[in-house]
């Protein structure tokens, strides 16, 4: 199994973050969800608050409100409508 | 014949225009790169957003309990709104004149419907303005400082008129950025959504149901089309400014080519005439 996975982030404005990370915790609409490498193909609506993405021992913190996360084939996919 | 000094006055003032139109020309390059920047930097969203709809409205689809959302919703058009989003200003070749004649087109091919507009950008507002169109609402001067904010505000009164059943179709005119050369005109229906095609069914877990994921991702997905078709708007814009002004620009410089010779021709021929005054004039004498 891959050891990280790909992870994008978009609001309407722009392209936040498009990186390989080993772990992630995203605030989903229903509570936090945490994303290893190899998760299955999900699909929710997000919450409001801290997004984290850790890579090689760093994380990175972003504050999002609204949108969605996709994940499929190792490769997550984060569209809030509003971050930071 | 016009004096030397006639024409001098003449080339100066083609030269003062030149001027003008070549900072024009300038300014509109430096919009276009950062309007392009922004259209590209838009473009991962719009991509992924697509995907997951299509996705969603398949699986949405294909679930027993699947109540056609209102956004999807196929009605007779007898009410129709007209959404166009022209320039602010002008001095920008066929940009806005095009976009207008394709909309006045549709509006004598829907004598019978009754329409109304929503009209973003000044030269699209004056124009059915004059012409007693029923408008629902205009932006003026939005396009400097473009934000989703207020694209999102335009988008969900949109939205909230076609749910509401104000009005059955809505339809959308703008200049699409797809070269430098010559904007592209677009005419799209925006509602009833039509939902892009999915590629191959994705099995996820869903952790809200497909028909509830869909229901505000519908809205997203207006909100989104009403921003890119501004950011490609005014991207087309300032492209079509600067072709037009680098077009006005050469046509100065030939004009005062033309000026110049003419004006040397004019001096040689009073020079000629002075010698012929002086010669004759002295042959009298002699």
């Amino acid at each position: 199994m891959a050891d990280s996975f790909q992870i994008d982030i978009a609001t309407p404005e722009k392209l936040i973050l498009r990186q390989a990370a080993e772990s992630a915790q995203i605030p989903g609409k229903d509570g936090y969800m945490g994303i290893l490498p190899g998760h299955a193909a999900l699909l929710s609506e997000l919450g409001e608050g801290t997004l984290s993405v850790t890579s090689g021992g760093q994380t990175k913190n972003f504050t999002i409100s609204g949108g969605y996360v996709e994940i499929r084939d190792n490769h997550v996919r984060v569209l809030p409508d509003s971050a930071e | 014949m016009p004096s030397l000094i006639d024409i001098r006055r003449r080339v100066r003032s083609v030269r003062n225009t030149q001027q003008i139109t070549k900072a024009m020309k300038m300014i509109s390059a430096a919009r276009l790169r950062k309007a392009q920047e922004r259209a590209l930097a838009a473009r991962p969203y719009g991509a992924m957003l697509r995907q997951i709809l299509a996705n969603v409205a398949e699986a949405a689809g294909q679930s027993p309990d699947a109540g056609a959302h209102p956004l999807l919703a196929q009605r007779p058009e007898k009410k129709i709104l007209v959404v166009m989003i022209t320039a602010d200003r002008g001095l920008a070749g066929g940009f806005n004149a095009n976009l207008l004649k394709l909309a006045q087109r549709f509006v004598n091919d829907h004598k019978g419907a009754d329409l109304s507009f929503e009209l973003i950008g000044r030269k699209g507002r004056d124009y059915f303005r004059k012409r007693g169109a029923r408008m629902t609402g205009e932006h003026l001067d939005m396009m400097q400082n473009l934000n989703v904010a207020y694209a999102n505000k335009i988008a969900d009164s949109i939205i909230e008129r076609f749910s509401a059943g104000e009005v059955d179709a809505v339809y959308l005119f703008v200049n699409e950025f797809k070269s430098v050369m010559a904007p592209t005109l677009a005419e799209t229906r925006l509602l009833p959504i039509e939902v892009p095609q999915s590629q191959g069914a994705v099995d996820y877990i869903y952790e809200q149901k497909p028909e509830e994921l869909l229901g505000t991702l519908l809205p997203r997905y207006i909100r989104l089309q009403i921003y890119r078709a501004l950011l490609e708007s005014v991207a087309a814009e300032h492209a079509a400014r600067m072709s037009a002004m680098d077009a006005a620009s050469s046509n100065a410089s030939d004009v005062i080519d033309k000026l110049t010779l003419y004006m040397n021709r004019v001096r040689q021929a009073s020079i000629t005439r002075e010698i012929i005054e002086i010669v004759s004039g002295a042959a009298a004498l002699g």
